[in-house]
């Protein structure tokens, strides 16, 4: 294999669906980040082999959304662009793919990353309603078009509402929030422990964005009704989450008995992010300064019901791929789904008994120190397609404040997976 | 019979009349030898019993006739001259209208003003798909009316309204509207016209119209419809002209009192309209300024420049952001820097409010909108300024800060890279002094609002380059501005000869002269704006500063008077601060003159009379006009006048500054200077040598300047 180098990565800020971002089109959220990319460097427009996008809720209008992310942002035609969909890991996918490639020695300078824009994924009409418009279509005379309106009743209106839809399991038929109860409940968690849990990582991502540490890998996103807007920041993190007030919500997925809130879950967010990978070759030809090298990565499936494991899985797999070890790592990124999830995947890498039950290897205590360092997800949020490799950007930047060497960034995916990515810090 | 200008070919019967295939220039126009060439053809065509057809097109991409050559018509010297001209056309029109066979016309490109009129008298005509097909009858811009049977057979094809939208615009209509008007029977795929030709053009068109557009026209068909439609024309040509021109006017008088006249009596009337305009002043002026545009297109140089596919601009606000629009606009996808996030938002704003503008006319579509304005990369660091071409500095107007912004902006740039500074009236040769490679550099002018002012001043310096100057040029005319170069000197070529004319306004308010008399004398003059409501509009704070900097570089003659100064003080900026001269509405509407304002001038009145006011107002600027030729800033009395024009809407009916005093005589205006120089102030209205030199040789600025 030859090495791949992740040269920059960047992000759009993370923004709270339905708010600030609602108008931008998913591919907005992509294109200028590559345009910043390309203008760090001085490769020409026609020297890009691929661009690689994850992107889940698929908009209508933009059906493989890759190839219009390397339209608008300028590159050259005959630059090729396509879409992935691995669920909640569609960025990673998008990166892992680029790694091959580039590999492999097929391609030499890639654009990977991942957009979603939550807010606008669509109200659809359900089957009933589907329906009624196919048999109108068919009416041709008067009477029959009549015939076919006096069939119509008024529940034909009640949309389907994607995101949810997209959100449940079809195979085991539980929601997201639903399998993160289990854990919850397998492993002993209280609502108090997923609280202080998510309160730390509001304190977290608030600490990092006071002290600046988002400026290198967030670009300005335009947005607003007339375009004339600059959101420069994340906006969901709250400077005022306190315990306290995370425990007057309502369990969201358990009305009941559950302990799962949206205060401990991860919000519904738009954004986007994106890497420019390049062989050596092209380090060399066009004087790249690599931030990092993509050290390997894997994905591993196990039961949907218990999806949020997955990241242990997947961190095993890349650590046998590597040869390293968990203790080799200076950063650890589990994407925070939900606060049960993260919090059964601490106590599934460190017994034996459920290494033993997923058949992998025990890789020990995940250091809460150097965990999620800045915040996770139940602050910053999930752009589903984007947060794979939004948290690869996130490490890869870390480590270079650091100066450390390895971080493994990882999470859980819907259907039950995981992934996991490992990159060597390049600016020691 | 060989032709020289046409060509035409006998297929099987079918006849077809090609134009452009001899033509060097990019644009195939009408000359009196080819009109000699169609009356021959069509004659041809007439007497070939077996002939079956005459389809008419170009070889010409984008361009079927761009109308009759404009010298021709600027050469016509008296009215019976012109109405031969016109008779001689309007024969040969009519010839191809009366040809028994059927006649098919297929235009791709632009087809204007005489090959509008020669299609018209086609039975069909079949326009291309191609985005840049467009018909139009431009003639009043030349103030002038269609002489060749177009006011005739335009009302006959798309009814009374749509010919008066477009005979007394001017306006050019596409494609699909040129379909939905029922100008054209169908529009086609370019590359099919001629392939399709045989078949269509025996093929009948069905209109489709909408109900809508059947109850318009039944509407317009009555005799008071028609009153009420000319007399609705005539009220909006009067408020859009201010009866400064007289083509529409006529234009009006015409089709209404030509309507449901006879072919022959029509086009006699047309033809005589047509005469009579060509010898007015402001035929004659608008002309002039055709030419001078014109002649600002071409660029003729020997040496090699650089091509500028992408800028960046420093200095979002106000004009960064309406220079940002300019490259948004033109596909070059700009970066846009500034200091601050609230900066950058500003300069975002102001883009985003012109091409919202066109969104909501329909010019542009709301996808193109996100992408044109999302490609203006607006940041606060020099991320990718080594990948442009052209940097714009457009920061405060503050010499030591531009020097060292701009010798900042050097480091992080190709070493090919055109630096450029939109200063108004800070020394370019002094800037280029920050720079260590001063060759690439000039200054690049533009004036505010940036999308609807089309002047560029590229002001020149010791060590500017031609290359830049050169790349420059090119690139302006690119992004569709008109472009004049100048040398250095304080406040360039525009605001030079502006600043005496605000500031003797300034001078007359002082006098006790009131607000009202000023601004209706130099908007009678012609001028879109009166001298009071363009300092509102400048900005008092600007005018101030501009003042200072040009007494200061120009000595006493251009002593500022304190008025603005004292109006700064007292916080009356102008528009931006909603009270100046006059006050403001929050969406910038004028309302009434400003009292506090009235406070700073002296309570006793002054009367004076109305030409008074204009020559204490114009000489000055004619005066200024004269230094400028005599330093040799531009190179002719066309560029300061194209400059005035295109800089603050100087008149075009007067031809421009110069074109106006070799008009009035130089003599009358050496002596009304001197005579101010008495009465008013010596130094203000010092006699310019080069202005007294040419009074005494009996020269015009034309003559002493040729181009």
């Amino acid at each position: 294999m030859k090495p791949v180098y992740l040269c920059s990565g960047v992000r759009t800020p993370q923004v709270k669906s339905g708010t600030d971002t609602k108008d931008v089109d998913a591919p907005y959220l992509g294109h200028y980040l590559i345009r910043h990319l390309m203008d760090q460097t001085e490769i020409p427009s026609d020297q890009v082999d691929e661009v690689i996008v994850g992107n889940t809720g698929t908009p209508a209008k933009y059906p493989n959304i890759g190839r219009v992310i390397a339209l608008e942002a300028g590159l050259h035609k005959q630059t090729s662009g396509y879409s992935v969909h691995r669920n909640c890991a569609s960025g990673m996918e998008a990166v892992s793919q680029g790694f091959v490639k580039i590999a492999s020695g097929r391609s030499d300078i890639i654009f990977a990353g991942g957009v979603e824009n939550m807010s606008q994924m669509p109200l659809i009409y359900n089957e009933d309603m589907t329906e009624f418009f196919i048999q109108m279509m068919k009416a041709k005379t008067p009477a029959d078009k009549l015939k076919v309106v006096s069939t119509f009743r008024f529940p034909h209106l009640t949309p389907v509402i994607a995101i949810e839809q997209g959100l449940t399991d079809p195979f085991c038929g539980l929601n997201m929030g639903a399998t993160a109860e289990k854990l919850a409940r397998e492993f002993g968690l209280s609502r108090l422990d997923q609280d202080e849990f998510a309160n730390k990582s509001h304190a977290k991502a608030i600490a990092a964005m006071k002290a600046g540490k988002w400026n290198d890998e967030i670009v300005p996103l335009l947005a607003g009704k007339n375009l004339e807007k600059l959101i420069t920041e994340d906006i969901g993190p709250r400077d005022n989450s306190t315990i306290e007030r995370l425990g007057k919500l309502k369990p969201y997925f358990e009305k009941k008995t559950g302990t799962v809130t949206v205060g401990n879950a991860c919000p519904i967010t738009d954004g986007g992010s994106m890497w420019l990978m390049a062989s050596e070759e092209a380090v060399k030809k066009y004087n790249l300064k690599p931030m990092a090298r993509m050290v390997d990565f894997h994905f591993h499936g196990l039961e949907p019901e218990r999806m949020g494991l997955g990241p242990v899985m997947a961190m095993d797999g890349v650590f046998k791929r590597s040869g390293l070890k968990l203790s080799d790592m200076d950063l650890v990124e589990i994407n925070e789904a939900f606060a049960a999830q993260v919090m059964s995947c601490m106590q599934v890498a460190k017994e034996k008994k459920y290494a033993d039950k997923w058949g992998i290897d025990v890789l020990g205590e995940i250091n809460p120190d150097i965990l999620n360092v800045n915040g996770g997800a139940i602050a910053l949020g999930h752009p589903v397609g984007s947060t794979g490799s939004r948290l690869i950007v996130t490490i890869a930047h870390e480590l270079k404040r650091r100066k450390q060497k390895y971080g493994v960034a990882s999470l859980c995916i819907g259907g039950g997976q995981g992934g996991a990515v490992i990159v060597e810090n390049l600016e020691l | 019979m060989s032709y020289e200008k046409i060509t035409l070919e006998n297929k099987d019967g079918i006849y077809y009349l090609g134009f452009g295939k001899y033509e060097e220039k990019s644009m195939t126009v009408l000359y009196k030898e080819t009109l000699m060439e169609l009356d021959t053809a069509f004659g041809e065509v007439a007497s070939d019993k077996k002939a079956k057809g005459l389809i008419l097109f170009s070889h010409k991409e984008n361009c079927f006739l761009a109308g009759m050559d404009v010298s021709v018509i600027q050469g016509l010297s008296s009215e019976s001259e012109a109405i031969t001209g016109c008779e001689a056309g309007q024969t040969v029109f009519n010839k191809l209208e009366d040809l028994k066979v059927p006649t098919m016309a297929l235009v791709d490109g632009i087809c204007l003003g005489g090959g509008c009129e020669m299609i018209l008298a086609c039975d069909k005509i079949i326009a291309s798909d191609n985005p840049k097909t467009a018909i139009g009858l431009p003639e009043v811009m030349l103030g002038v009316l269609p002489g060749f049977g177009g006011t005739y057979r335009l009302p006959k094809k798309v009814g009374l309204p749509n010919s008066l939208d477009m005979i007394l615009t001017g306006k050019q209509v596409r494609s699909r509207k040129a379909k939905k008007i029922g100008l054209v029977e169908a529009v086609m795929p370019k590359e099919r016209l001629l392939e399709l030709a045989n078949e269509n053009l025996f093929k009948k068109f069905e209109k489709n119209k909408s109900m809508t557009e059947t109850l318009t026209e039944k509407a317009a068909d009555n005799f008071i419809a028609r009153k009420v439609i000319f007399q609705k024309a005539r009220e909006k040509v009067l408020e859009t002209t201010k009866g400064f021109y007289p083509a529409p006017l006529k234009i009006l008088d015409h089709l209404e009192g030509s309507a449901g006249k006879k072919r022959e009596t029509y086009l006699s009337r047309e033809a005589k309209a047509f005469a009579e305009l060509t010898q007015t002043s402001q035929a004659k002026n608008l002309q002039h300024v055709f030419f001078l545009h014109d002649e600002s297109k071409k660029l003729e140089t020997e040496t090699e420049f650089k091509k500028i596919n992408r800028g960046a601009v420093v200095g979002a606000g106000t004009m960064g952001g309406g220079i940002a629009w300019l490259f948004a606009k033109n596909n070059q996808a700009p970066i846009m820097k500034d200091i601050s996030v609230e900066g950058l938002e500003l300069g975002l704003k102001q883009s985003s409010e012109v091409f919202s503008k066109a969104v909501k006319r329909k010019r542009m579509s709301k996808d193109d909108f996100n992408r044109a304005q999302r490609s203006i990369s607006a940041q606060l660091d020099y991320n990718g300024f080594k990948n442009v071409d052209l940097v714009v500095e457009a920061i405060v107007e503050n010499m030591n800060v531009k020097k060292a912004v701009l010798s900042e902006v050097e480091k992080e740039v190709a070493s090919d890279c055109i630096l450029t500074s939109n200063t108004s009236s800070l020394s370019v040769g002094e800037m280029a002094k920050s720079l260590e490679d001063s060759s690439r550099f000039a200054g690049l002018h533009f004036f505010n609002p940036v999308n609807k002012m089309p002047l560029v001043e590229i002001v020149r310096h010791d060590n500017v380059s031609d290359e830049t100057i050169n790349a420059l040029y090119k690139w302006v005319l690119k992004t569709k501005k008109t472009p004049v170069v100048v040398n250095d000197c304080p406040g360039f070529l525009v605001n030079r000869i502006l600043a005496p004319f605000l500031n003797e306004a300034a001078y007359l308010l002082q006098e006790g002269v009131s607000i009202k008399d000023i601004d209706s004398a130099s908007l009678n003059f012609g001028m879109p704006m009166g001298a009071c409501r363009l300092m509102d509009e400048v900005g008092l704070d600007v005018c101030s500063h501009v003042g200072e900097i040009m007494e200061e570089g120009l000595g006493a003659r251009a002593k500022a008077s304190d008025l603005s100064k004292l109006a700064t003080d007292k916080d009356l900026l102008g528009k931006k601060s909603k009270s100046g001269f006059y006050t403001y509405d929050d969406k910038g509407k004028q309302l009434d003159v400003n009292p506090k304002m009235q406070a700073l001038l002296p309570n006793k009145k002054k009367s004076m009379d109305e030409t008074t006011i204009q020559m204490r107002l114009f000489l000055p600027m004619i005066n200024e006009a004269a230094n400028i030729l005599d330093e040799k800033i531009v190179d002719s009395a066309g560029t300061v006048d194209l400059g005035l024009i295109f800089g603050i809407g100087f008149p075009p009916f007067r031809g421009g500054l110069l074109k106006y005093a070799d008009a009035e005589g130089l003599d009358r205006i050496v002596d009304a200077i001197n005579s101010f120089a008495e009465s008013v102030d010596k130094d203000r209205y010092g006699l310019s040598s080069y202005l007294e030199n040419l009074a005494k040789n009996k020269q015009k600025f034309y003559e002493a300047s040729v181009q």
